[in-house]
């Protein structure tokens, strides 16, 4: 084959990386090793920064080295599925968060006996990662939605008689009422549509972007979480009062109505059909779009001058448009894993972690630390800080946890992204999406 | 071969516009891999000016990825595959079609393991590689990847096989030869291309497997492919990293491609065996 | 064809390696995924139960299952027949000599050297309706395409699965064009053939066992199909374009239903395997038997 050099060079390379292994475990005789399961990103990259910290610091001290394993998101859950089913002790600590902590219960230890001081976090994020009573996840980044708009348009909008004049006009046709344009602040869910075709070139032909707003639309399981928005800001939810399935209320179906005339209406680019965080991202950046729904992690990035030259200083948050304004929260998690032969010092590192002093780190290095004290003392790293603890706190809802949760999320939106984007029947829709939860809330 | 008069230069453009359309994906990730992050968010269309190496060195020197280590293992994961379904096809393949070894189920069984949905064998091999000590390691990556492209060199080196005039090989039996002679001196010699071309093929599967790389590796003996994808992070795409990766990642494909294909090429021109 | 004598040994011997490796990696993990296909083991559950035929019923009685069979099969079919069409034209053009052709044909395989799972991310890129590179370019033609949209995107996905095989398809017809006995060709010259009865009456003919290679090979692939179509649509909208694949993974990595996941698995394989004798007696017929 190719050519006995590259034969030679690759067994050159291959002895001296042996041998190479063989002097890192001399070394590291008195120190365990925890491999831990993370997903790249802002959160890798900060935790990253707090295990180089340990590692030269504290770890020295407590005879531990934290290996941190990357992977994309989906890729994440689909390794760590495989090593639970299998019983593998791999790696000793996994990557969870509050919507399948339940999923991967089973193959996880609880982690009451680490000493955590729980009235330190949002207790959204406790709860969430508590099953039958006991705590399965130590918390790290909290999740949130904002409606991300254009302040300068805004501004005009609210500033000028004759686009006041327009929106109502607008409004009136798309509502059935005529409303005046409100400040994004108090939007509720009809106020969104209005502005969503007020925005569009497709109602407006003088609107400045092309589209109001920015659907994500793609059949991909957080994407189900911003419809949930809309439907808890008029007053429903997945379930009802006695825990049942429930997706077929009024509030469900205006939520639908809602969705879909943005799409079919081109208050969004068609494309969205396909789109998630990403693109929502672009076509901010890129000024075709007037605001959107989208997640508290686009912050930096939407208001970062090198990564978003033309809108950084244009771009605002508001609460979730909604009455009440409701965001989903979701929190992501470190677990022990049952199999692990180091959990003495999975836990002695996971206690660590769990201080305030690790959590500012964390938080400094650029992840959203569930400890609402951490984010108020960091306000100055990320100005967003401020608004997520407040957005968490007044706002935040989760959705019903249970084991099915993920995969819940994963069926609703497999059912109703149809239902979005025209391919099927909105009461259709709505009849199979609650049949399926029902299912999974009983199992 | 005869065919229409057209003028070379017109082929030329015509090969160069499929071409171009062909690889507009990879055209698309050479520009976005110099552009800083506001252009790529404004200019799509624009050059990479000013041009950056930003994303390169994101991808090269970022705490927590270890590409070179990553490259060093796609390259000894890749090679070994290689040289083990060579090893155990081009002799099967013989003695499947010229031998008769047991009519063809043989080769039709072979061929089926490529039906199979990788999901179907991930569990079991898991369990496999596990039980074995050997997770996370190159070893584990080649045997997997051997598994996943036999079926596809076999196939190629089945109808290479075939396609060895049997006159030739008939003349060296009445001489006296032996299986093993016929095939290490005559079929072997007319068989060069076809071994090209499923080296090739294995080498550029082996390269680009990413399910498998996914859930038997998990640090020691992580591929290219999947070190790239972490650029795919939990919140959208880094699109400037991640075509940075994928231009590095074609590299060692291309060259390893440039050099099989003159090998190819040359083999193929200078045979003239068929006629 | 004479049957040797000689070979009586020397066949096991030679095909040893296979066997083994076969047994010990194909057959074992064949025999555990299908125990596992005849279990309820799910990661949800402590206790793994034989269930018997229980998980291939569910699964043949699940709609979805059958619209990813429908799907995948359309998927299949077309992609394959178009990319051998595409591949064997670009072959016929390729194969004459013109300026930059060993250039051109590294440049026009190139898109096979990218990894499936990343050709998607890069799709997603180039294809961008705000910051992609092709829609830029048709806009500036005054072509404003919705490639998302639901109504296009089936298009589109079987568009780019052609646009990455094509090259791959070529790869291997163009292989099989410079196997051609040469002197059929001069005696068709001699004879005045003209250029398009020479292709249809004796090129085509003799590239069939060339035509059932690729195709088999592109078919195979195409059937498995997971990476482009599950970065770029996650299977959807709905579960419009959801392959058999994309359904075996959300069984088997979401709902953590293995046991689901791997009998459905065995259910494409049982769909598919009587067509493979079909395929592979073609491959390997001599070229002088075909005319």
């Amino acid at each position: 084959m190719v050519n006995g050099k590259f034969g030679k060079r690759l067994l050159r390379s291959g002895a001296a990386a042996a041998m190479f292994s063989i002097a890192m475990q001399a070394h590291a005789q008195d120190v365990t090793n925890v491999r831990m399961v993370l997903w790249p990103g802002p959160e890798g990259d900060a935790m990253q920064k707090v295990v180089d910290t340990y590692n030269k610091g504290q770890g020295t001290e407590d005879g531990i080295n934290v290996e941190m394993v990357l992977l994309s998101r989906d890729d994440t859950f689909a390794k760590e599925a495989t090593e639970i089913a299998t019983g593998s002790s791999n790696v000793d600590i996994y990557f969870t968060a509050t919507y399948n902590v339940g999923f991967f219960a089973r193959g996880l230890q609880s982690i009451d006996d680490i000493g955590l001081d729980t009235s330190l976090y949002f207790p959204t994020a406790i709860d969430g990662l508590t099953i039958d009573g006991a705590l399965y996840g130590l918390p790290l980044d909290v999740s949130n939605h904002f409606l991300y708009y254009r302040s300068d348009l805004m501004e005009e909008l609210l500033g000028s008689e004759e686009q006041i004049a327009e929106f109502r006009d607008i409004s009136e046709k798309v509502l059935g009422e005529a409303r005046d344009p409100k400040a994004p602040e108090e939007w509720d869910t009809d106020d969104y549509l209005a502005a969503a075709a007020y925005f569009s070139r497709a109602e407006n032909e003088d609107s400045p972007t092309r589209y109001g707003t920015v659907l994500q639309a793609k059949t991909s399981p957080f994407n189900i979480t911003l419809w949930d928005d809309l439907l808890w800001g008029l007053g429903g939810s997945w379930t009802a009062e006695d825990g049942s399935a429930n997706l077929h209320s009024p509030e469900a179906e205006r939520s639908m109505e809602i969705f879909r005339t943005i799409y079919e209406e081109r208050y969004t680019s068609p494309d969205s059909a396909q789109w998630e965080y990403g693109e929502t991202n672009a076509a901010l950046q890129a000024g075709s779009a007037a605001f959107a729904l989208q997640w508290s992690a686009a912050y930096a990035e939407l208001t970062d001058p090198e990564r978003s030259p033309e809108v950084y200083d244009k771009i605002a948050v508001a609460p979730m448009p909604g009455d009440p304004h409701s965001t989903h929260v979701h929190t992501l998690a470190i677990s022990l894993n049952k199999e692990s032969q180091n959990k003495e010092a999975a836990k002695t590192w996971m206690a660590y972690l769990a201080t305030p002093e690790a959590m500012d780190a964390y938080a400094k290095a650029g992840g959203i630390p569930s400890q609402p004290a951490v984010l108020k003392d960091n306000t100055d790293i990320n100005p967003a800080f401020d608004a997520i603890a407040a957005h968490v706190q007044q706002y935040g809802y989760s959705i019903p946890i249970f084991p099915g949760t993920f995969e819940a999320m994963t069926a609703l939106t497999e059912e109703l992204s149809g239902g979005w984007v025209g391919v099927t029947d909105i009461d259709a829709a709505l009849e199979q999406a609650n049949s399926r939860l029902e299912a999974l809330l009983e199992r | 071969m005869t065919g229409p008069r057209i003028s070379p230069l017109l082929i030329t453009l015509a090969v160069a516009i499929v071409a171009i359309i062909v690889n507009l994906p990879l055209i698309g990730a050479l520009l976005t891999s110099f552009k800083t992050d506001g252009a790529i968010v404004n200019q799509p269309l624009g050059l990479p000016l000013p041009m950056t190496l930003e994303h390169y060195e994101n991808v090269l020197y970022r705490a927590g990825y270890d590409f070179p280590l990553f490259f060093r293992n796609s390259a000894a994961i890749a090679f070994g595959t290689v040289v083990l379904v060579t090893l155990i096809s081009v002799p099967a393949a013989y003695a499947i079609v010229r031998l008769k070894l047991g009519g063809q189920w043989l080769l039709n069984a072979v061929a089926a393991m490529r039906l199979l949905p990788a999901m179907f064998f991930v569990l079991p091999f898991f369990v496999m590689l596990s039980t074995a000590g050997l997770l996370d390691s190159i070893w584990a990556m080649i045997i997997v990847d051997t598994f996943l492209n036999l079926p596809i060199a076999m196939v190629i080196l089945a109808r290479g096989v075939a396609d060895v005039p049997i006159e030739i090989e008939e003349a060296a039996k009445i001489d006296g030869a032996s299986a093993y002679r016929i095939l290490t001196s005559v079929i072997l010699p007319l068989l060069a291309p076809s071994i090209a071309a499923a080296a090739l093929i294995t080498f550029l599967f082996t390269w680009n497997d990413y399910i498998f790389a996914i859930i038997v590796t998990t640090s020691e003996a992580r591929t290219v492919t999947v070190g790239v994808s972490q650029f795919v992070t939990s919140y959208g795409i880094l699109w400037g990293d991640v075509s940075a990766g994928v231009m590095l990642s074609v590299v060692i494909p291309i060259m390893f491609a440039v050099f099989g294909q003159r090998y190819l090429v040359s083999g193929l021109a200078s045979g003239s065996v068929k006629g | 064809m004479t049957s040797t004598t000689t070979g009586a040994l020397a066949r096991w011997v030679l095909s040893a390696p296979l066997l083994i490796f076969l047994a010990v990696f194909a057959v074992f993990p064949l025999i555990l995924g299908s125990w596992i296909s005849a279990t309820d083991r799910s990661i949800l559950s402590t206790t793994i139960d034989f269930v018997g035929l229980s998980n291939y019923f569910q699964t043949l009685s699940d709609p979805k299952f059958w619209s990813a069979v429908r799907f995948t099969a359309l998927f299949t079919l077309i992609t394959t027949i178009a990319t051998l069409v595409f591949g064997f034209l670009l072959a016929l053009l390729v194969n004459r000599k013109f300026p930059g052709k060993t250039v051109l044909l590294t440049v026009l395989i190139l898109p096979i050297m990218v990894a499936p799972a990343l050709m998607g991310i890069m799709f997603r890129l180039v294809l961008n309706a705000d910051i992609g590179l092709v829609p830029a370019v048709l806009n500036r033609f005054g072509l404003d395409l919705y490639l998302f949209s639901p109504h296009f995107v089936v298009n589109l996905l079987v568009v780019l699965e052609v646009l990455q095989w094509t090259p791959f398809t070529f790869l291997i017809l163009y292989a099989g064009l410079q196997a051609l006995p040469q002197d059929v060709f001069e005696a068709a010259a001699i004879d005045g053939s003209s250029a398009w009865r020479t292709t249809f009456q004796i090129t085509v003919p003799l590239m069939v066992p060339a035509f059932f290679v690729a195709g088999f090979l592109r078919a195979v692939d195409a059937l498995r199909t997971f990476d482009v179509i599950f970065v770029l649509t996650g299977g959807g909208p709905g579960t419009l374009t959801s392959t058999l694949s994309i359904y075996i993974y959300k069984k088997a990595f979401i709902e953590g239903s293995f046991g689901l996941a791997s009998a459905a698995a065995m259910l494409v394989l049982l769909m598919v395997v009587p067509l493979i004798p079909l395929v592979i007696r073609r491959v390997t017929t001599q070229v002088g038997d075909v005319q």
